[in-house]
């Protein structure tokens, strides 16, 4: 048993990290691989060639200069804020606020919560000599809180909401509990909630488990949701979108 | 007409868009954030049944799950799914990107190589 | 497919001011592909409308619907209940959409909130070219899959006009190319270049030439 702890508090960490990054970058890699630059030349002979430089004309008409009140300076800057009002107006904002601003919440607290983490820092800096600057115990345990009641809408959601009752399965309450325990596990150690050194080690499996599933599963999207929406030519891209699949 | 299907048929034209159509599925959050996106779901009375990853799990995510042994009565379940509950306008949106028209039209061509599709009587395109 | 272009909100506001509960139909065919006139553009249009009705203090009702599509009599099952509650009916459907809804409601207005283009392809997210202008009289056939209507600035039949630039755009418009040097390539790469040499008799050409019109006190404007 002790052995197993001890596999599981090292070297297990670095595989699950290993496997983590490797894995999202194969499958980024894989991304590429699957989808295509998009070719628009479909018009015979509109095929792109190479400009000849014109000759600028040596008489410069001479244009008079108006000076621009404000609101003419302003108003590229009144145009773009228009734009993304109208952007927002238009997005799942609008729709879904209460599932949009949770979720968000929820992903920001994802990342933030373990990177900013006192603990996790202290065992970063043993590990590498240096850490990230951290948040106090206080502050992450309460986001820790606001996350875990994000986790529980989501939850919620699953059983009781019938359109997503419709089309859920084992699966996604799986990767929900895989989301959620090492939070869950986190949070108990902290407070010395339960059988310390039990719960400590639920926490570094259910983590480690966490971050192997990652790439491999539909977890992934934290990497796909960027790839996908920016990389990919749709109605709904938020880039160029020169690719497609 | 036969009631035989070719499995080996349908079980090629699956492992050949594999990797891309899997990801999808796979990737498919199952979250019904692209249900409002769909004009037949807002259209009728919102059933979930018309929301486009419900439709797409329940017809090729089954042929998937099934390893394309299916015969020919699934294929007409999934013909009205792909037919006449969806016109592939390809309005829906999906907040992870999951290409939702791509799996439709490939249950289409997986149900019309075995010669399932609408008939005169079903003006559904 | 059918490409169109949503009028602007003024004209589509002119012509619905005399309404005050009107019903914004959408088509889930042609004009939902092009991005034009569906469930998305309905919300927006209706969004545009009841803003712009507001600043006027005027007192609008408009209810969305969105259907398969407004040319076939099939889809119109949920329309049939709807439309004796509105008093007009704004189609974001093409020219034949808001003709099929007009004629089979013909005691309720029915307004066009788009102007339908042409015939055409997606080239990218959004951006439609027209590559058919409905002739009648297809001669693809024999020109390797090249329209020489769309094509040609002049529409010609049977060959090039002899200003073809060297580097093989029009004489007309530079940024386009010659359509009879692009069909010679491509008949030539077919092994089929024998049907250069087919002669095509003159057609009717009413409303066949591509249409322009500057109004009188803007012409000088463009003449300089």
């Amino acid at each position: 048993m002790a052995q197993f702890v001890a596999f599981i508090k090292g070297p297990m960490v670095w595989i699950a990290f290993g496997v983590f990054f490797a894995g999202l970058i194969i499958q980024g890699w894989r991304f590429f691989t699957m989808s295509r630059k998009k070719d628009l030349a479909y018009i015979p002979g509109t095929e792109k060639k190479k400009k000849k430089k014109k000759k600028k004309s040596k008489k410069a008409k001479a244009k008079p200069k108006k000076k621009k009140t404000i609101m003419e300076r302003l108003q590229p800057l009144i145009a773009f804020a228009d734009k993304r009002w109208d952007n927002l107006e238009n997005s799942m904002f609008r729709i879904h606020p209460l599932v949009s601003v949770v979720t968000i919440i929820f992903h920001v607290f994802l990342f933030v919560i373990p990177i900013f983490l006192l603990a996790h820092n202290e065992l970063f800096r043993s590990a590498f000599g240096f850490s990230l600057p951290s948040l106090s115990d206080q502050t992450t345990d309460m986001l820790t809180i606001i996350f875990l009641l994000c986790g529980g809408f989501f939850l919620y959601r699953r059983i009781f909401v019938r359109r997503v009752r419709a089309i859920t399965t084992w699966w996604d309450f799986v990767m929900l509990a895989v989301t959620l325990t090492p939070f869950i596990t986190g949070f108990m150690a902290f407070r010395q909630w339960g059988d310390y050194p039990t719960v400590m080690l639920a926490h570094i499996i259910s983590g480690e488990l966490m971050l192997i599933l990652i790439p491999f599963t539909k977890l992934g999207h934290m990497i796909y949701f960027f790839l996908y929406r920016v990389l990919i030519g749709s109605e709904y891209s938020f880039g160029q979108g020169k690719r497609a699949w | 007409m036969s009631t035989q299907v070719n499995r080996e048929q349908i079980k090629g034209m699956l492992k050949a868009h594999k990797p891309r159509m899997k990801r999808y599925l796979s990737h498919c959050m199952h979250c019904s954030l692209c249900a409002e996106s769909c004009f037949l779901y807002m259209k009728n009375d919102k059933d979930p049944r018309y929301m486009p990853s419900y439709k797409v799990l329940n017809s090729l995510g089954k042929l998937y799950r099934k390893g394309g042994r299916v015969d020919r009565a699934f294929l007409e379940d999934i013909k009205e799914i792909v037919w006449k509950n969806c016109v592939l306008c390809k309005r829906c949106y999906c907040p992870v990107g999951v290409d939702i028209p791509a799996m439709i039209a490939f249950a289409r061509s997986i149900c019309r190589s075995q010669g399932v599709h609408p008939d005169e009587e079903q003006s559904w395109l | 497919m059918i490409v169109g272009e949503r009028k602007p909100l003024e004209e589509i506001a002119d012509l619905l001011k005399a309404y005050t509960k009107i019903l914004n139909v959408g088509c889930g065919g042609c004009t939902s592909i092009c991005l034009a006139g569906g469930q998305k553009e309905v919300a927006q249009l209706t969004r545009d409308l009841e803003s712009h009705f507001g600043n006027q203090g005027a007192n609008v009702r408009i209810h969305e619907l969105t259907i398969e599509r407004q040319c076939n009599a099939d889809f119109f099952a949920d329309l049939d209940g709807m439309v004796k509650s509105y008093d007009a009916i704004v189609s974001m459907a093409c020219g034949a959409g808001v003709q099929f809804v007009a004629d089979r409601y013909p005691d309720t207005p029915v307004f066009p909130a788009l102007n339908t283009t042409f015939v055409g392809f997606d080239k990218d997210v959004g951006w439609y070219e027209e590559n058919c202008r409905t002739c009648g009289d297809c001669v693809l056939g024999e020109t390797g899959g090249i329209c020489p209507v769309t094509r040609c600035a002049k529409s010609l039949f049977n060959g090039p006009c002899g200003g073809t630039r060297a580097d093989g755009t029009c004489e007309v418009d530079k940024t386009i190319p010659c359509a009879w040097f692009e069909i010679h390539k491509r008949l030539k790469a077919q092994g089929r270049l024998d049907l250069i040499h087919k002669v095509r008799p003159a057609r009717e050409w009413v409303n066949q030439t591509r249409r322009s019109v500057i109004q009188e006190p803007y012409k000088e404007r463009y003449t300089k």
